[in-house]
């Protein structure tokens, strides 16, 4: 599904509960303050079109009027469908780069390192503790 | 996520030497060396030749979509090329992928060949069966695939034997792996840098690893070792022929009882006949069993091989418990490998003090990004199932986060699971994949004594993390989507009233049909189960070829 087809509301009806899942708090912003309801959230749905029906299903029942008990009831009586809103609060969220830069995540990357390099385990006698203490496997008896 | 251009056309009326099914690990060995050795080989594989610039670990949706599309449970992941398993019945759920270099498309890389006790399990430890051959008569072979494999480790473990050398150095064991050592020296227990199917140097078509961190969802960097990449190029340059998107439903056999080839589906949904002098099955602990019951006939009308009664049974899919430990210093646990960083067995021999036989290997894992600080491989388990909503959001997700992320780690407790002939394979009667072919339906319970053996490694393994400055941990206790071992549903053994293949994976009951996979191991392990499938599908694949002027085929 494009979530370009999203109302208005039901993107709003998912700020409102995904502030309430992830707020501004300490020196983290809250979920709106980073557009997890923007196009982010048609990328998070595109990723996983798995979860729209539930996520739909899960806004339909979100009372704006009774935000903090209807989410809680949602958690309660439909946990798919709060799984597949929370999922996409916190998997926009945390895929945010404003985010990632906070918590000092880069990210899945690619890492250079020599192969050949002797490890500090080796320099400092530290595996050598674990051979010394001789083998620990069973031989086999007939051989 | 696939790549279909490779596929090769359906030659009609061809009788290949060989028909191989299944192009996973060893499939794909097989492939390989009788190709090599002047053999005619036609591979079929339903799934297809994985596309490497579809795997997801290069995007920011990588841990997204690995809760989906490349969760590791194909009834989870739901793709047209995988089959369904009805697991109502099963306490844990097989994992596995259907394409070119198998299910270990998905997996870590943890290569860790079975141990001199293993093969010795009923003369050691009084329980369940010996294998017909020893850890000695594999080793030439395992050195062997080692370097085809581009095995990355160190050499001189005192939890092995003394064997040849690794064909790469050990990957770094990073900060998650220094940590987890110095939690076993504070216990003075057993370590050893992780040794891995994925090599930290260029190796038989290989790059070496990066550290992406995001093997288990396919590697974007072609550095982790799979059989697309390491022995299909070769089959194929030998002349093997490998037909992706084929389908079997049932194996053909002649009125002399013997295997003639097999009946496919393409993926045009035509029905098909390849032929062949010997048809050698590959399709793992699930897939092999399912197609000779599949393969009925009045000759053999409880499934192909199946005089024993045992074709689909002693079902082992390894039990397995993690423990996420959590630490208050960067330990940069998004890094990888998501191979093992390092290992433990210092409780992997049986000791009758424990309350149980056999034991259980130690592997240490990165954590991932921050939805790690929840989850492993695709499923959501450190949190607590009684949990409120505020307890997992809110601020309680922020300081959580904070907490875990970067600065947790995963141990994977692998129990040796032993086989028990109530453990089973059947075949659905209702449930069927794309093709319309019943799909296999599972039997299984978690033993008692496999239950004691993981609560004593879960409480030993939190001990080792506390002695080690652990601020938390979380256990999750024999975690149900971890069915990455699919051993044991065709027994080898000498004797043809009480197995289905001998030790060179002929079946007792059909002279050229071969299963080579680790279907017929007759014990598990409690370890990471390629190395030895591989091995174990090299030392026959030889045999195959050594005496292929005596072999008696259609």
């Amino acid at each position: 599904m494009s979530s370009n087809k999203l109302s208005l509301e039901l993107r709003a009806s998912f700020a409102a509960v995904a502030d309430i899942l992830i707020p501004a708090y300490k020196k983290y912003p809250s979920a709106t303050s980073v557009g997890v309801h923007e196009r982010m959230l048609d990328d998070v749905l595109d990723f996983r079109p798995d979860i729209v029906e539930a996520f739909l299903r899960g806004l339909s029942a979100i009372n704006a009027a009774d935000l903090s008990v209807s989410v809680n009831t949602l958690y309660k009586v439909d946990p798919e469908a709060f799984s597949a809103i929370s999922l996409a609060a916190s998997g926009g969220y945390y895929m945010t780069p404003k985010v990632r830069d906070i918590i000092g995540y880069p990210g899945q990357e690619s890492v250079t390192y020599d192969a050949h390099a002797v490890p500090d385990f080796l320099l400092n006698q530290q595996l050598e503790n674990v051979t010394r203490r001789g083998p620990i496997y069973r031989s086999t008896p007939d051989a | 996520m696939d790549n279909k251009s490779t596929n090769t056309k359906a030659r009609r009326n061809e009788v290949a030497d060989v028909l191989i099914i299944g192009a996973g690990p060893s499939g794909s060995v097989a492939a390989k060396h009788l190709a090599q050795a002047g053999i005619k080989v036609v591979c079929l594989e339903q799934g297809h030749m994985p596309d490497a610039s579809k795997y997801s670990g290069r995007g920011p949706e990588w841990e997204l979509v690995s809760q989906k599309q490349w969760h590791p449970n194909p009834n989870f992941r739901d793709r047209e090329r995988d089959y369904p398993i009805n697991t109502d019945d099963s306490a844990v759920h097989p994992l596995m992928f259907s394409g070119v270099g198998g299910s270990a498309t998905l997996y870590a890389g943890h290569w860790t060949p079975f141990m001199p006790s293993d093969f010795r399990v009923r003369t050691l430890d009084g329980v369940a069966d010996d294998w017909p051959f020893s850890y000695e008569d594999l080793t030439p072979f395992l050195e062997e695939i080692e370097r085809e494999v581009g095995v990355s480790g160190l050499g001189g473990n005192p939890a092995y034997p003394p064997k040849m050398a690794y064909p790469t150095p050990a990957l770094p064991i990073g900060k998650v792996g220094s940590k987890a050592a110095y939690c076993l020296d504070a216990m003075g227990w057993h370590w050893w840098p992780g040794t891995n199917a994925i090599p930290s140097l260029p190796h038989n078509g290989l790059n070496a690893c990066v550290r992406r961190g995001t093997c288990m969802s396919g590697c974007p960097e072609g550095a982790k070792s799979t059989t697309d990449l390491t022995h299909w190029p070769h089959a194929i340059k030998a002349g093997a022929r490998l037909i992706t998107g084929a389908r079997v439903r049932k194996i053909t056999t002649n009125d002399e009882g013997l295997a003639t080839g097999a009946i496919y589906i393409d993926e045009s949904g035509r029905e098909r006949e390849q032929k062949a002098s010997i048809v050698i099955l590959c399709a793992n602990g699930i897939g092999t069993p399912r197609l000779l019951l599949l393969s009925a006939t009045s000759r053999f009308p409880d499934g192909l091989a199946n005089s024993s009664g045992l074709v689909g049974k002693r079902l082992m899919m390894h039990p397995f418990s993690a423990v996420q430990a959590t630490f208050d210093e960067d330990l940069e646990s998004w890094r990888g490998p998501f191979g093992q960083n390092i290992a433990s067995f210092e409780f992997y021999e049986s000791d009758a003090s424990r309350g149980f036989v056999r034991g259980a290997k130690w592997g240490i894992m990165p954590a991932g990004g921050p939805l790690g600080a929840t989850s492993f491989v695709g499923s959501t388990v450190f949190t607590d199932p009684n949990a409120k909503v505020e307890d997992m959001w809110g601020t309680n997700l922020h300081d959580m986060v904070e907490r875990r992320f970067g600065r947790s780690m995963v141990w994977g407790i692998i129990g040796e699971d032993l086989p028990e002939e109530s453990n089973q394979v059947l075949l659905d009667p209702d449930l069927t994949d794309s093709d319309g072919i019943p799909a296999p339906k599972l039997l299984y319970k978690v033993s008692e004594n496999s239950e004691r053996m993981l609560k004593f490694n879960e409480e030993r393994c939190v001990e080792a993390c506390l002695a080690g400055g652990a601020i938390e941990t979380n256990v999750v206790h024999q975690m149900p989507d971890t069915g990455w071992h699919l051993l044991g549903t065709c027994l080898m053994g000498n004797d043809p009233k009480s197995s289905v293949v001998d030790q060179w994976g002929a079946t007792h009951d059909v002279p050229n049909l071969y299963i080579l996979d680790g279907s017929t191991f007759p014990t598990s392990a409690g370890l990471n189960p390629t190395a030895t499938i591989m091995t174990v599908a090299l030392r026959q694949t030889r045999q195959m070829i050594e005496n292929r002027r005596n072999q008696e085929a259609s």
